[in-house]
């Protein structure tokens, strides 16, 4: 591990697998699915969903549900991290979101469409509301702070923004990840463009009928190894590469040749230094509709080879859209710093169309080198590869 | 970190040029939108002017995109254009949107389409374009460009994020050119909320050195820049830092500070302490609009400043405490221009630009 390395110091992470990362662990080592009917808001769809359910009391803000689910994990990766008091500290703080980011509150746009007003509260927790915003505020942190808005690939994002700000010098440490909350508009827009599977989401299955939209919030701290070795701590995982890359193809579907994808996984190989026979395991975007899989699955195939072990985690958490690559990127590392991926739930039956099958059963891995890829609507694609080093 | 190529989209029509002819000709009066909530019926704005789009090719690209992504689409290829660069790698150059509010009006159609059709009967089409991210797909797709592509969303410093953001990157050779640049739209909606949380002016007029009491006028639009590490035989001037939320003095040697004062909030007094550097001061908000993200037009200001060598004098010159500000036309010696907004926490953002 050499000077310029960038520790993950401590992770976080919120989803319907789990309140806590031992949690989540239990419930993959399980292979347990906590999807239901949605209690969130009233709707007449079906869909199952995956939603985090006994929400502590501290944590619950009227309105900002999204923040909520934030500021857990973010709890959950500071007490890991160990930092105590952060303020003053140049932490920067880089969050992905989709729901967040909108002024979408039906009862006030209800209300302004049948008086011709509204009351000003939903607007005022919206715009009290940004994550990186009053992440960085409640710490009291001297750094840059962004929110990141790119769909379902904003929290591998945000953490690759991160990565690159502790590269630059613009700070010491970085909060980076993905919050989303389980919303009606993207329920019912989701369910629309009829990629929502009125069952349990299998992702890489031959009879896949798509995707379970769920909710959460996955974090990671970030730290220079400099900076961590001055408060007397390291890490074994490490933050090794990123890259991004667009398909310039379609607002909603991926280019069939996974031009994007392969582009991003090449710049984050290259970033980290590593060959793509070293990657142990891939924790795939998996979102269980015909798409995605066909293109992510055969272009990992294509770089990685059919022996690949790969897994989607989305039949734990459903999708959580702007949490989705918070919420992986710690489910990697975890694997990593374990040993061990959960079986990718909901896959039976290998798909012809795919080169490659995910892990069935709970499975060891080994190697140093795990990679959390995100494909977004719009046409990004996003990958970052996670290490674990020895420990200094 | 060198400005290339500008492109612009606001109430002044499209093109950098039509923005440096707005600086020159100065303070239009705003178009009046029908306002159903207000009491005349009418609410000023300054309505981004689509109206000639120089490459028609491009709006075929973005046909079936909404007006918050053509304007974003039509401005990020105006950029590319107003640079002259040729032969871009493609994969090497990132794609930066920012914005406060995104895609608003299309989520509040979307609204419109579960309350009056039903959960089942929406639009995937509306919704599809209602996603944060629609508009920078639609710049990525249109223009062909293959690197990465983000949207951020900072609120009043979404624009000052991005061009830090683009700074890093090219720094660490992510990429060979950034397209960055920030892209608001206004409706009904948010021209109410305005209305309910600032004080609209009822002579149209923004009057950015007043301070207290503040007032806005809505304006919507876009602003992209190309940035790159090289200079070019067209080149604007140098980002020589982004500062946000960092308070380290950069007044000194500053020509000109340009101030990003609108009527956003209702007290902007903590602009007073740009006068104490000496440099001239100005603010171009009242030709775009109050925005979130005017900051952008603001350093366009500053660019063609450097770049032309010339003072653009205040579009709204009411100046109650006699402070240094730009009154005049005319041709310029400026070495640096510093442009500085603040937030609503007194939190301070500063691009600092320096001639080529």
């Amino acid at each position: 591990m050499s000077e310029t390395s960038i520790l993950i110091t401590g992770m976080g992470a919120v989803s319907a697998a789990g309140d806590t990362i031992p949690e989540t662990l239990a419930t993959f080592e399980r292979g347990q699915r906590n999807a239901g009917p949605v209690t969130r808001f009233p709707t007449k769809l079906t869909y199952p969903v995956f939603e985090v359910k006994n929400l502590p009391s501290r944590y619950y803000l009227e309105g900002q549900r999204t923040l909520s689910l934030a500021l857990i994990a973010v709890d959950q990766a500071l007490a890991e991290a160990d930092l105590g008091d952060v303020s003053g500290l140049r932490i920067g703080v880089c969050m992905g979101t989709t729901v967040a980011s909108q002024l979408n509150d039906l009862q006030f746009y209800t209300s302004y469409r049948e008086r011709d007003e509204a009351p000003m509260t939903a607007v005022d927790r919206f715009l009290k509301g940004n994550l990186a915003e009053v992440i960085s505020r409640k710490l009291k942190a001297r750094g840059p702070a962004l929110t990141v808005v790119n769909a379902c690939s904003s929290g591998t994002d945000a953490i690759g923004v991160a990565l690159s700000w502790l590269r630059s010098g613009l700070c010491d440490i970085a909060l980076a990840g993905g919050a989303d909350e389980l919303n009606h508009v993207p329920y019912c827009g989701f369910g629309s463009l009829g990629i929502v599977n009125p069952g349990l989401c299998a992702p890489f299955d031959r009879d896949r009928k798509g995707l379970n939209l769920g909710e959460g919030a996955g974090v990671v701290v970030l730290e220079k190894t400099t900076a961590a070795r001055k408060r007397g701590r390291s890490s074994e995982l490490v933050l090794l590469g990123y890259g991004s890359s667009s398909d310039a193809y379609h607002l909603t579907a991926p280019s069939p040749d996974g031009v994007g994808l392969k582009a991003s996984l090449r710049t984050a190989l290259d970033e980290a230094g590593i060959k793509p026979e070293e990657v142990g395991f891939v924790n795939a975007h998996g979102t269980g509709t015909h798409d995605n899989d066909l293109v992510e699955g055969n272009t990992l195939a294509g770089i990685f080879g059919k022996d690949l072990k790969m897994l989607s985690t989305k039949g734990y958490t459903g999708h959580t859209l702007g949490a989705a690559g918070g919420l992986e990127a710690v489910f990697t590392a975890l694997g990593l710093r374990e040993g061990w991926i959960p079986a990718s739930a909901g896959f039976s039956n290998q798909d012809d169309a795919i080169a490659l099958a995910p892990v069935r059963v709970k499975t060891e891995v080994g190697g140093y080198y795990a990679i959390s890829t995100s494909l977004a609507f719009g046409g990004n694609n996003a990958a970052l590869v996670i290490g674990r080093g020895v420990r200094e | 970190m060198n400005v290339l190529g500008i492109g612009a989209v606001f109430a002044g029509g499209i093109g950098i040029k039509s923005f440096e002819k707005a600086l020159v000709a100065g303070w239009q009066k705003p178009v009046d939108m029908e306002a159903k909530w207000a009491a005349s019926g009418k609410y000023p704005v300054y309505q981004a002017n689509l109206d000639d789009v120089p490459d028609k090719t491009i709006l075929k690209k973005v046909r079936r995109a909404d007006r918050l992504s053509k304007m974003a689409v039509i401005c990020a290829a105006d950029a590319v254009k107003d640079s002259g660069i040729r032969d871009i790698n493609r994969e090497k150059v990132g794609v930066i949107v920012a914005t406060a509010f995104g895609a608003h009006v299309t989520t509040f159609g979307f609204l419109d389409n579960i309350l009056d059709f039903g959960e089942t009967a929406v639009s995937p089409t509306i919704f599809s374009n209602s996603v944060h991210n629609a508009a920078a797909s639609y710049v990525s797709s249109s223009l062909d460009i293959k690197g990465p592509t983000l949207t951020i969303t900072q609120f009043r410093f979404s624009f000052q994020s991005a061009l830090q953001l683009a700074l890093v990157w090219l720094q660490q050779k992510r990429c060979d050119y950034v397209l960055a640049g920030a892209v608001d739209q206004f409706g009904d909606v948010l021209c109410y909320v305005a209305d309910r949380k600032l004080t609209t002016a009822q002579d149209s007029r923004i009057k950015p050195f007043v301070f207290k009491p503040t007032f806005q006028v809505p304006g919507e639009g876009a602003i992209f820049y190309i940035l790159g590490r090289e200079k070019m035989e067209k080149t604007y001037c140098t980002v020589q830092s982004v500062m946000i939320n960092d308070n380290t003095s950069q007044g000194a040697g500053t020509d000109v500070t340009i101030i990003d004062a609108d009527g956003m909030l209702p007290d902007e007094s903590a602009y007073l302490a740009c006068a104490d550097s000496g440099a001239l001061l100005a603010a171009y908000s009242p030709l775009f609009g109050t925005m979130m993200t005017g900051s952008a037009f603001n350093v366009a200001a500053g660019a063609l400043m450097l770049s032309k060598q010339r003072y653009y004098p205040n579009p709204v010159q009411d100046n109650p405490r006699g402070l240094r500000i730009l009154t005049d036309s005319g041709p310029a010696n400026i070495a640096a221009i510093e442009c500085v907004g603040y937030d609503c926490h007194s939190t301070r953002a500063a691009v600092r630009l320096i001639a080529k």
